[in-house]
């Protein structure tokens, strides 16, 4: 097995260029929607908007304001699959259309694929959308035909500023420690990993360095990405419960009827 | 707006035929466990109901099974929920409520069908007169016995598996309370009693008035319980549930299903005439539907601020 991979996404020197976007779209052979015409969102520079399933990798752009609107702060990050540890669309996928690959990595074998979209309801990231085309589940595919062939991803090869860096996890989450040094150093104390340690679904193996919490990039939080299974016993055992309650209930029931049949007929005779 | 909420998630598309596959399921569920239970612990009076409930049950199965099929992006491929595609091996996920259902739904497909094929063979029905004692001896004997056991137990599966499916996730309100399955369960066995009063009201059947009392009995108590698991549910979502029953579409439960569709039936069935149980499982049923399809779309506000938000 080769050594697991991933993509170390640092916010702090994302310029908002898209070269990632564009270097997706063209590699993959990703289509353009409505004809290639792209309506204005008014959300900043970003008109892509979200992920979708002809977009695998998407620049957010956060424009904050101080309340005068006298100072402002612009964040940038390029978002895509995080290719959870534990993933949670890969435990929930009921046709094994999701797989792990040999990098770490986690794909969906189109043809196996049958759309069922339960992999939509278990990703917390919003990853995940159905191929208007193909009717199947899309996503970044960590460009795995690229991997095989000892290539670096598309998104990351195109990063012109290295904000986007492939590597074996390990090394990639030692770069990602020292940057963190680096900028408290620097006195920006704020800076942090999201997903480089276990608390999220395991770790994920598309880490970013965040300035802002996590939901100002439109990120869960740790305690709302979970893998599904967790509630599955639970929920099971609450479901049982309330069978045996109807259960038990029509036991009494029938059997209550039958004696109130048995003394309405044991009268009748009797009265006979 | 809370934030205990992500606003991360993508729409499953789990909308119209999936809830009329919930609503539909649970009601098959829910009147093959009342013919079942009625096999095992009733009495020949019972034996019209149970008739009634293995005629729908079967037929609604199979309308659940096209819904299913058809709601899939790529219907040709439904068989890879049984069968790994590339091997030929079953495919099964024990901790995958999705898989595991395709599963329960298969096993209920298949009681529900010899149960259907039990009936219209003791009616005489397709030319199958001459095996009619042989069925009912069959049904009445140890192994029918058994088979009414196995098939209560995939009725209670199918009647409650969609709840933990919804649950097995990370969409908000549904991954935020285990009781889903619970309240479709209850759900299911109000609505399957209501369907089972309802068609013998509407086609003059020969249940025995005494029947269907005890049958509306056995709906004011799974309406009852159903209302009992709505109550531990809204608690279970604690600061949640504001916003799950306060916004549109979670804002019908509170509004129009525990209202319309529980408290007013459990009233109109103290009247006890014809005309009121059938009157009381319209509005069972109508809530029903209406529940699964408000609980579906709970996550629904969210998806708006999903797009805004970014």
């Amino acid at each position: 097995m080769a050594e697991p991979a991933g993509f170390y996404t640092d916010t702090t020197v994302c310029i908002g260029c898209k070269a990632c976007e564009v270097a997706c779209h063209q590699w993959n052979a990703l289509p353009a929607r409505n004809g290639g015409e792209v309506p204005l969102s008014g959300l900043s520079y970003d008109n892509r908007v979200a992920l979708s399933d002809v977009d695998w990798r998407h620049v957010k752009f956060i424009e904050q304001f101080s309340a005068d609107r006298t100072r402002a702060r612009w964040l940038m990050m390029s978002d895509v699959c995080k290719h959870c540890v534990n993933a949670p669309c890969l435990e929930v996928c009921p046709t094994g259309s999701i797989v792990r690959t040999e990098f770490d990595t986690v794909y969906i074998q189109e043809p196996v694929c049958n759309g069922c979209r339960d992999c939509i309801t278990a990703c917390p990231f919003g990853v995940i959308h159905v191929s208007a085309e193909k009717h199947i589940s899309q996503k970044c595919t960590f460009c795995y035909d690229r991997l095989q062939n000892g290539l670096v991803p598309a998104c990351a090869q195109a990063c012109p500023t290295r904000s986007i860096e492939f590597g074996p996890i390990a090394e990639l989450k030692q770069r990602a420690l020292d940057r963190v040094g680096q900028l408290h150093g620097q006195g920006a104390s704020e800076a942090y990993l999201y997903g480089a340690d276990a608390k999220i679904l395991g770790g994920l193996n598309a880490f970013y360095l965040l300035m802002d919490p996590p939901e100002t990039y439109g990120l869960p939080a740790a305690v709302q990405a979970q893998v599904p299974s967790r509630s599955v016993w639970p929920a099971s055992v609450k479901a049982i419960v309330a069978s045996l309650v109807i259960a038990c209930g029509a036991f009494v029931s029938f059997g209550r009827r039958k004696r109130e049949v048995a003394m309405t007929e044991g009268k009748g005779g009797s009265s006979r | 707006m809370n934030l205990e909420l992500n606003t991360s998630i993508a729409d499953p598309q789990w909308h119209g035929l999936i809830v009329w596959y919930f609503f539909l399921g649970g009601i098959a569920a829910g009147a093959y466990v009342m013919a079942a239970l009625a096999d095992l612990f009733g009495d020949t009076d019972d034996r019209p109901g149970v008739r009634v409930a293995y005629y729908i049950a079967f037929p609604l199965v199979g309308v659940c099974g096209l819904l299913l099929t058809i709601d899939l992006g790529r219907p040709e491929r439904f068989w890879h929920m049984l069968i790994q595609s590339n091997t030929g091996w079953p495919m099964f996920k024990w901790w995958s409520p999705m898989s595991v259902g395709s599963w329960g739904l298969s096993a209920f497909g298949l009681f529900s069908f010899a149960s259907f094929v039990g009936i219209l063979t003791e009616d005489g029905w397709l030319g199958l007169k001459r095996f009619s004692p042989l069925a009912s001896r069959l049904r009445t004997g140890l192994t029918g016995r058994l088979f009414a056991l196995g098939g209560s137990l995939s009725a209670f599966f199918l009647g409650s598996y969609t709840g933990v499916l919804l649950t097995a996730s990370n969409q908000p309100v549904w991954a935020n309370t285990t009781w889903i399955g619970a309240l479709f369960l209850a759900s299911a066995a109000s609505t399957g009693i209501a369907a089972m009063v309802l068609l013998d009201r509407s086609l003059k059947l020969d249940i025995k008035e005494s029947v269907i009392e005890h049958l509306e009995q056995l709906d004011s108590w799974a309406i009852v319980l159903e209302l009992v698991m709505l109550a531990i549910m809204a608690i279970s979502l604690g600061r949640l549930s504001r916003f799950a029953f306060g916004t549109w579409p979670g804002l019908l439960i509170p509004a129009f299903v525990v209202p319309v569709g529980l408290i007013f039936p459990l009233l109109v069935k103290r009247w006890a005439d014809t005309r009121s149980a059938v009157t009381a499982s319209i509005f069972v049923l109508v809530g029903g539907f209406v529940l699964r399809a408000a609980v579906v779309g709970t996550p629904l506000p969210i998806l708006s601020l999903t797009t805004v938000g970014r």
